[in-house]
């Protein structure tokens, strides 16, 4: 764990500063050569990138990661801090939301098998797999702000304000979702074990519930995992369309931006988080599937 | 129609309201007002009878006026020393004071005092004395020359590391104290009371006024400073004002909330109450916003934008030149573009107009020469008396009998480069990558493919990497846009100087130099102008170092309610000057 954290970050230490351009840059405005040394000497960035490279390990094993080089006076710790719990509460009732829609919407397109129903969820699953967000965005941001003015177009502090954008981020989930579930239930359906229990004469309802959903739900915590990182990570562009002081601006702007500090600091952050929901994914595996328990003690 | 009863009744409220107008402006005040309505009677187009005084205060200024608008970023920071951006510009323009304020009055601008009541100037143009009046910081503080003194330091210390820091460039000694080899308290700044700045510059400098309502040159509180550290600017609870407004709440990448500060010398002539702008990364969320009357102005330059809020009724639009200029630079130390023959073939080729209507939708003025439009010498428009030297230029080769080819081929043969165009290799480089960039850079390659049979190559990159191939040189031409800091030729002139070359086009002309050197000192307005034209001349005309192509202008839409906006581009009343009519 420790290893990839290191690796993760070396790499993008000097991937980074393989790009042409530095902070200054985003001003996008030509400055005189004494005050671009000035800034330079300021934050180090005129000592060789090796020493550089030290001092940030240094400083990062003390837990520092440091100061948002375009916004001075921010630190990227609390940046951190501050917003990924904005982007976390959007992502995740977005998440929650398209997870019981999706779910359910899958068992019934695997239950109504080219039926009607199943043709019907799958076509609402297509096109949330291939319309991108930021339509799908500014038309609800259209339709409800603009002409039936219900909801305000942006903001952030009310639940008001986040109606919209949840329901665009939960199309995603519950797209991705529904054909997951339909494909998985539709294979646990053909098992032997569905024959059996149906055979001892239990009810459709009982095999679906005891049966083949619990078996069916098992893949679907692997895909869960990237869910949850992502989560707080935030989503670009929603955030963007919707003001919403989220992490994800931080992500894409701070490498448009050449915010070197900003850049490592959100690295860690995601490869760290990403490590350790691994860690879980595993131990709640071994808690959900037995299977996996009775091989470990061989 | 609604427009027009508004204005009738704007005229009328500012023949009431003018009295006490700040300065030079009050003395032509009723002739506007009287202008206004007529111009409103005669339904000539919104947008110039739009034109009100920035320093109107309607009579109803009733409790709780509000107003609402957006930025597409955040504030990089509010640190007067260490902002760069202009967005924090903007937030500062409303919640700071500065000495003046540059104003507008009838399509001329006009200083006006702001912090500073009078002032004067030595008989060389060196020495400038500020007689500050009695004002106040937001908490009651005085505000004192000796917060202008520390400011002005603060900003000139290397230590900082400020990147505005080169406004500061005709104070004394600021050259040597911002490379370390002086100590800050050499700056040519000095408090000699409370209420008296002094501004000592290494030379005349005619245009100082011009430079001063920039943001560095606002006070800082060396309390505040020490007491922030280094968070000073990156918060609200880490920023103190002394103007119109005060920082009420800034919610990052959302919102920033502007309070009238009661504290502020000026608060009887401020009519808006709260002032909300929002932070809309996305222009459709904003036109969305406007649209559902979320937000009281914005800014459009997509024709079907336009389309739909003309046909919305509720606003009008308002629309300027700005000071940016969008150019194609050559590489004067280039084989192919040493040669002047060279360049002026390619910039003769392009038709401007065309390439406005082709490339800007037509929401930009073709350029004229290398100073924008909207720029003035004092309170003298310089492209009104330059004239149009694009055109001269083309009249020059007309003269000749000339097309733009023959000029190609002429260079080539003073190259030895023989008379085929197509043998020619030339690359553009382009610092964007989406779609608008790619517009403009085939439309210049078919072009120059049609009217010179040349195959030129573009390079499209990041900015971050254009900069860099443009800064070492590593270009034959590239397209650049350069907006001025401040309202005086020499901004954008001084960009050619042997020593500065900040383009690096290896341009280098000491007649140029020597015009341009001494217009920057020259205390007699005619001959000032006269050089800069002569400079220009030289830069354009005989020279054609770059290829200027168009200027930016500013387009606005505005609740039919909002009055007292900007309608010129270097007009700093910001918020100060606005007010909202019955909404």
């Amino acid at each position: 764990m420790v290893i990839t954290l290191l690796a993760v970050t070396t790499l993008t230490f000097f991937l980074m500063r393989a790009i042409p351009g530095d902070p200054l840059s985003s001003l996008a405005r030509v400055l005189p050569e004494q005050i671009r040394a000035n800034y330079y000497a300021k934050y180090g960035l005129d000592q060789p990138l090796f020493t550089q490279y030290l001092m940030y390990m240094k400083s990062l094993l003390r837990g520092d990661l440091g100061e948002s080089l375009v916004n001075p006076g921010r630190s990227v710790t609390a940046t951190i801090l501050e917003t990924s719990p904005i982007s976390a509460q959007v992502g995740g009732i977005a998440l929650l939301v398209g997870l019981v829609i999706g779910i359910a919407l899958g068992v019934i397109a695997a239950l109504y098998k080219n039926r009607w129903p199943d043709v019907l969820v799958m076509f609402v699953a297509i096109i949330g797999v291939t319309v991108p967000v930021f339509v799908l965005a500014s038309l609800m941001q259209y339709y409800f702000s603009v002409r039936l003015r219900w909801l305000p177009t942006s903001g952030w502090g009310e639940a008001k304000h986040m109606i919209i954008p949840v329901i665009v981020l939960s199309f995603g989930t519950i797209a991705t979702y529904a054909r997951y579930i339909k494909s998985s239930m539709l294979e646990v359906l053909s098992q032997d074990y569905i024959l059996t229990a149906e055979a001892k004469g239990l009810s459709t309802g009982q095999v679906i519930r005891r049966h083949v959903l619990r078996n069916s739900l098992l893949p679907a915590i692997t895909i869960l995992a990237g869910r949850i990182v992502g989560i707080f990570t935030g989503a670009f562009v929603i955030e963007r369309m919707f003001s919403i002081p989220g992490i994800g601006f931080y992500y894409v702007s701070s490498i448009n931006n050449k915010d070197y500090s900003m850049i490592m600091g959100t690295t860690v952050f995601y490869a760290a988080l990403f490590v350790i929901m691994q860690l879980i994914v595993d131990i709640v595996y071994t808690v959900v599937d037995p299977r996996i328990r009775l091989q470990n003690k061989d | 129609m609604k427009r027009k009863a508004a204005l009738l009744l704007a005229g009328c409220v500012f023949l009431a309201a003018c009295s006490g107008g700040g300065g030079t402006a009050s003395s032509t005040a009723s002739s506007q007002a009287a202008e206004e309505v007529s111009q409103a009677q005669e339904e000539t187009s919104q947008a110039e009878t739009a034109e009100t005084e920035a320093e109107e205060t309607p009579a109803d200024t009733a409790e709780g006026q509000y107003y609402s608008s957006f930025m597409d970023a955040d504030p990089a920071t509010l640190d007067i020393s260490l902002r760069a951006d202009s967005y924090s510009s903007e937030i500062m323009l409303n919640t700071m004071e500065g000495l003046v304020r540059t104003g507008e009055e009838n399509g001329s601008y006009v200083i006006l005092p702001a912090l500073a009541e009078t002032w004067e100037v030595n008989e060389d143009g060196t020495v400038w004395t500020f007689h500050l009046r009695d004002s106040v910081w937001e908490d009651g503080e005085k505000v004192t020359a000796d917060q202008f003194v520390y400011s002005l330091r603060r900003s000139a210390d290397p230590a900082t590391g400020s990147p505005s820091a080169f406004f500061l460039q005709p104070i004394l000694n600021f050259g040597e104290i911002n490379a370390g080899e002086k100590p800050v308290e050499e700056l040519g700044v000095e408090a000699p009371d409370d209420n008296t700045l002094v501004i000592t510059l290494s030379q005349p400098t005619p245009s100082f006024m011009m430079m001063i309502d920039a943001t560095v040159y606002y006070p800082q509180r060396e309390d505040k400073i020490a007491e922030f550290g280094d968070k000073s600017g990156s918060e609200a609870e880490y920023y103190i004002s002394n103007g119109p407004y005060r920082l009420e709440s800034w919610v990052h990448n959302n919102s920033i909330v502007l309070v009238k500060n009661e504290n502020y010398w000026d608060a009887d002539n401020v009519s808006i109450e709260t002032v909300t702008i929002k932070i809309m990364g996305d222009i459709t969320t904003a036109y969305n916003a406007f649209q559902s009357g979320e937000i009281d102005s914005v800014y459009a330059e997509a024709l079907e934008w336009r389309e739909t809020f003309e046909a919305q009724g509720d606003c009008f639009p308002v629309d300027y030149p700005s000071a940016s200029m969008g150019f194609a630079t050559f590489n004067n130390k280039d084989e192919l573009f040493s040669n002047v023959n060279m360049r002026k073939a390619f910039t003769l080729a392009i038709d401007l107009d065309e390439m406005n209507e082709m490339c800007f939708s037509g929401m930009r003025s073709p350029a004229q020469g290398w100073v924008c439009d909207s720029m003035s010498v004092e309170e003298t428009n310089y492209r009104d008396r330059a004239g149009n030297m694009m055109q001269a230029m083309r009249d020059d080769m007309e003269a000749e009998g000339m097309t733009p080819q023959d000029v190609l081929l002429k260079g080539m043969e003073e190259l030895g480069l023989g008379d085929d165009p197509s043998t020619l290799q030339v690359t553009m480089g382009i610092g964007g990558t989406d779609e608008w960039y790619r517009t403009l850079g085939e439309y210049l390659q078919q072009v120059w493919k049609t009217e010179l049979g040349v195959d030129v190559t573009i390079d499209y990159n990041e900015w971050g990497i254009f900069v860099d191939n443009i800064m070492t040189g590593n270009y034959q031409i590239g397209f650049l846009s350069w907006g001025a800091y401040y309202n005086d030729p020499y901004d954008v002139l001084s960009l050619y100087l042997t020593d500065l070359d900040m383009v690096m086009t290896g341009f280098s002309n000491a007649e140029f130099d020597a015009l341009v050197t001494a217009a920057a000192s020259e205390m007699d307005l005619e001959k000032r102008i006269q050089n800069y034209i002569d400079a220009e001349e030289i830069l354009i005309r005989q020279e054609c170092v770059v290829c200027p192509v168009a200027c930016a202008e500013a387009h606005y839409y505005y609740k039919n309610y909002v009055k007292g906006y900007a309608t010129m581009n270097f007009n700093k009343i910001g918020l100060k000057g606005m007010s909202t009519g019955e909404r």
